[in-house]
């Protein structure tokens, strides 16, 4: 070795070669393991809950509402799973601040957004693949529970595999908003308490406004905000409330505040010193 | 080869480099010396990227950090033991970073083994000892086996067998042609290993020469003298011109005279000498001489702290 420049038959920084090191980097941490491992748990948990004491009084609810029974059955862990999601979307960025860890990660990557973007790639594929797989087990398990109360859910209905997807749509996209608000603040408890403020404070405060004042543009507002465009996400029954987002376009509302923050997230990423 | 062109970086009021110009050269050890606080680390982080300058450029064999195409295969670097994830091991730690350049497995075991952490490779990072901690920022910058290593303080808390190694192992790395940046505030440290040496002080550059020629700066200031009569030889050294200290009531320290002018002058005095012996200028006297103005933090010195509470 007395080279002086490195030889050109090495292949270099490549995007792939990111991505492998962000699935390397999220599968070495505990804290991927437990909130993963909670996400399973809580949705089966949960699921197993409400389809083992539900109370139909003896009366077999119709077609519609038996789907939307199991649906609702299949995707409620996703509610608190979302919580979850975003405290381990916020750990993924903060952990490499709060350690030093970015240091090594932006010396290896000095373009800086590859490395963002492909941290964002890994965590969405994993989380959306778990979160799906905990609602199909979900759904599967339940299947038994609701039977012995006349229910037959039906897989070969596309609205309930809509749903599911919808559901581990929204898990992921939450997370994406709070890894993009982690990279932003660059501290575990403030990117964790701002996205956990996002997702559980700020439409509640929206919902008491307008109780209290009936102003309409409050509920205007809140629907836009990602907890409940992201409800409409898996509603599980087949036609949504007066005044709510179809399925698709509560997508599409929740998707841009993820291009946003993520366009925020990177401008600063590219600016601040580390 | 590293060059700094009017490099600069402001943090708010404080001015942590200031118009810096300087060449690494390859194929030798050049260390990179200053007080706590002189610039050192920031300039480091200003090389590599991490920072932005306030003015001026750095670039690694002519072209900026960022427009590196395999920025671990042309620079290797430690900046701090604390650039690693507490949580996660030292294997996996090294596999993540190996795996953005596609570095073979291979190579990952090979700078485990070469810095010898083969014991402690499955355990997480955050019950590393500092040494541990060290090594492990070695094995990051060594595994691109690049052409160039910038290793900020690499010795700290090593232990002695590690300090060694660590010398070796940049004076074999230079004899193969590449270039060695190494930091210290530890003059001893560097004129063991280093051939041509930058002294940074309140972020300017304050010398920048071969080894030998900073030693230069210190050596034949002093003459030691011990006599048993002392009190009668003060007054004829000073009445030569030579400036006298002494530390016990035989010993005196003179500068300004050569030990064959104090030995005549003793001589015709009839002041009888016990010992005549020049005081060898040491790098670390040469250091204090350059740096002593320069120091940002003198213990106690009231002064001290506003500069970096500014920070």
């Amino acid at each position: 070795m007395t080279t002086t420049t490195a030889p050109t038959s090495l292949p270099g920084l490549t995007f792939g070669g990111i991505v492998t090191s962000e699935w390397v980097k999220l599968r070495s941490l505990r804290s991927t393991i437990w909130c993963y491992a909670l996400i399973i748990v809580v949705t089966l948990g949960l699921g197993l809950i409400l389809a083992g004491t539900l109370n139909t009084g003896g009366v077999t609810p119709p077609a519609a509402d038996q789907q939307a029974l199991w649906l609702s059955a299949s995707t409620l862990g996703i509610q608190l799973g979302v919580l979850i999601s975003a405290v381990l979307g916020a750990l993924v960025i903060t952990g490499e601040y709060g350690t030093g860890m970015i240091r090594s990660t932006i010396t290896a990557v000095p373009t800086r957004t590859p490395a963002l973007m492909a941290k964002a790639l890994v965590f969405a594929v994993v989380t959306f693949v778990v979160g799906f797989i905990s609602e199909l087990a979900t759904a599967l398990v339940t299947v038994p529970l609701f039977a012995a109360r006349g229910i037959h859910p039906d897989f070969g209905d596309s609205h309930a595999w809509l749903v599911m997807l919808g559901g581990a749509g929204y898990l992921t996209l939450m997370g994406l908003i709070a890894l993009a608000l982690g990279t932003i603040i660059r501290n575990s408890a403030g990117g964790i308490a701002a996205s956990l403020g996002l997702i559980l404070v700020v439409p509640s405060i929206f919902a008491i406004f307008a109780g209290l004042t009936r102003a309409e543009w409050a509920n205007d507002i809140s629907k836009y905000l990602p907890s409940n465009a992201g409800s409409q996400m898996f509603n599980p029954y087949q036609a949504s409330m007066t005044g709510q987002f179809e399925q698709w376009q509560g997508t599409l509302v929740v998707l841009a505040w993820v291009v946003v923050l993520m366009l925020g997230a990177v401008a600063l990423l590219k600016r601040r010193d580390v | 080869m590293i060059e700094a062109v009017g490099l600069t970086k402001r943090y708010g009021a404080k001015t942590a480099v200031d118009e810096v110009n300087f060449t690494v050269r390859p194929g030798m050890v050049t260390g990179f010396l200053g007080p706590n606080g002189a610039g050192k680390s920031t300039t480091m982080r200003l090389i590599v990227g991490l920072d932005r300058p306030s003015a001026g450029t750095v670039t690694l064999n002519g072209r900026a950090y960022a427009d590196l195409r395999a920025p671990l295969h042309e620079v290797g670097v430690l900046l701090d033991a604390k650039a690693v994830h507490t949580g996660r091991s030292a294997l996996n730690h090294l596999l993540a970073l190996a795996a953005t350049h596609r570095i073979p497995r291979r190579r990952v075991d090979e700078v485990i083994a070469l810095t010898g952490l083969e014991s402690v490779a499955n355990k997480r990072v955050g019950g590393f000892s500092l040494g541990m901690g060290q090594r492990l920022g070695i094995a990051a910058a060594l595994l691109g086996d690049p052409a160039t290593l910038i290793l900020d303080e690499p010795v700290n808390g090593l232990d002695p067998e590690g300090v060694i190694w660590v010398r070796q192992l940049a004076r074999s790395l230079a004899a193969q042609g590449r270039t060695i940046f190494l930091s210290s505030h530890l003059m001893s440290e560097m004129a063991q290993t280093a051939d041509h040496i930058i002294v940074l002080g309140k972020g300017r550059v304050i010398a920048d020469a071969p080894v030998g020629d900073i030693v230069a700066l210190a050596t034949g200031t002093a003459v030691r003298v011990r006599t048993p009569d002392a009190a009668r030889l003060t007054p004829l050294l000073a009445g030569a011109t030579a400036s006298v200290t002494s530390s016990a009531p035989d010993l005196l320290e003179v500068t300004g005279l050569s030990s064959a002018q104090i030995g005549e002058l003793a001589a015709g005095a009839g002041v009888v000498l016990h010992e005549l012996s020049p005081v060898a200028g040491s790098l670390e006297d040469a250091y204090l001489t350059l740096t002593q103005d320069s120091v940002e933090y003198h213990a106690g010195a009231a002064s001290a702290p506003t500069a970096e509470a500014a920070r």
